[in-house]
């Protein structure tokens, strides 16, 4: 019989861009910094991948959606 | 933020930018900056267009609403589509930007066609002493 799992070995995510809430505002009219946030199929990651805060992930997610409807950003990938 | 369609901005930039300053000041606005952001491909197509050139614009506006001029945008051509926000300052050096394309120097450069396509040259990725070392050996093996 095959020991069980440690919880210890979960596969931990790294975040992929730390950011401080002081910084200036996550701005929709730049579509390449915002693309660091979407997978291959161009939906948006969620705060556990980013890292954000819950005030910064609001609004990465309205610069996102801004982003995509003035034809800047996909809407899929 | 408005998008223009290129069929416009090549044949008079300043009839295209006018199409959206007009329209703010039939409606009682007061534009503020109204300079070109930018010319860039879409990522889809917005009635019919790959491409399109961006305008960013800074108004006043103290009427009823925004629902009017909402209609009179969607109703206009030449306006692919449009954003409007609420912002309580203006960004700094948007002024100077907008007043720099009111003088007279001023060109706007030519859009490119849809179809066309802007290839931009890739760069060889850069190799370490140790790897061009073992690259060098392996062309001296094989010759």
């Amino acid at each position: 019989m095959s020991p069980l799992p440690e919880y210890g070995n979960r596969r931990v995510i790294k975040p992929i861009a730390g950011r401080n809430c002081d910084d200036p505002k996550i701005d929709y009219k730049d579509p390449v910094y915002l693309t660091k946030f979407l997978n291959p199929q161009a939906s948006i990651f969620s705060r556990k991948r980013t890292g954000f805060c819950t005030q910064c992930q609001r609004e990465l997610k309205l610069a996102i959606k801004r982003s995509r409807h003035l034809g800047l950003m996909p809407f899929f990938g | 933020m408005f998008l223009l369609n290129n069929q416009a901005v090549r044949t008079d930039w300043a009839s295209a930018k006018s199409a959206v300053t007009d329209l703010l000041h039939k409606h009682g606005a007061k534009v503020l900056t109204a300079r070109r952001w930018d010319e860039r491909q879409l990522a889809y197509k917005i009635r019919g267009c790959l491409r399109a050139t961006f305008l960013l614009v800074h108004y006043e506006h103290q009427g009823p609403g925004v629902a009017t001029v909402r209609r009179d945008l969607d109703i206009e051509e030449r306006i692919l589509r449009y954003l409007i926000l609420k912002v309580e300052t203006i960004p700094a050096g948007e002024m100077e930007a907008s007043q720099a394309e009111l003088e007279a120097g001023f060109t706007v450069p030519v859009p490119p066609r849809d179809d066309e396509v802007v290839l931009t040259p890739i760069e060889p990725p850069k190799m370490d002493d140790e790897v061009e070392d073992v690259v060098d050996m392996v062309a001296e093996v094989e010759a």
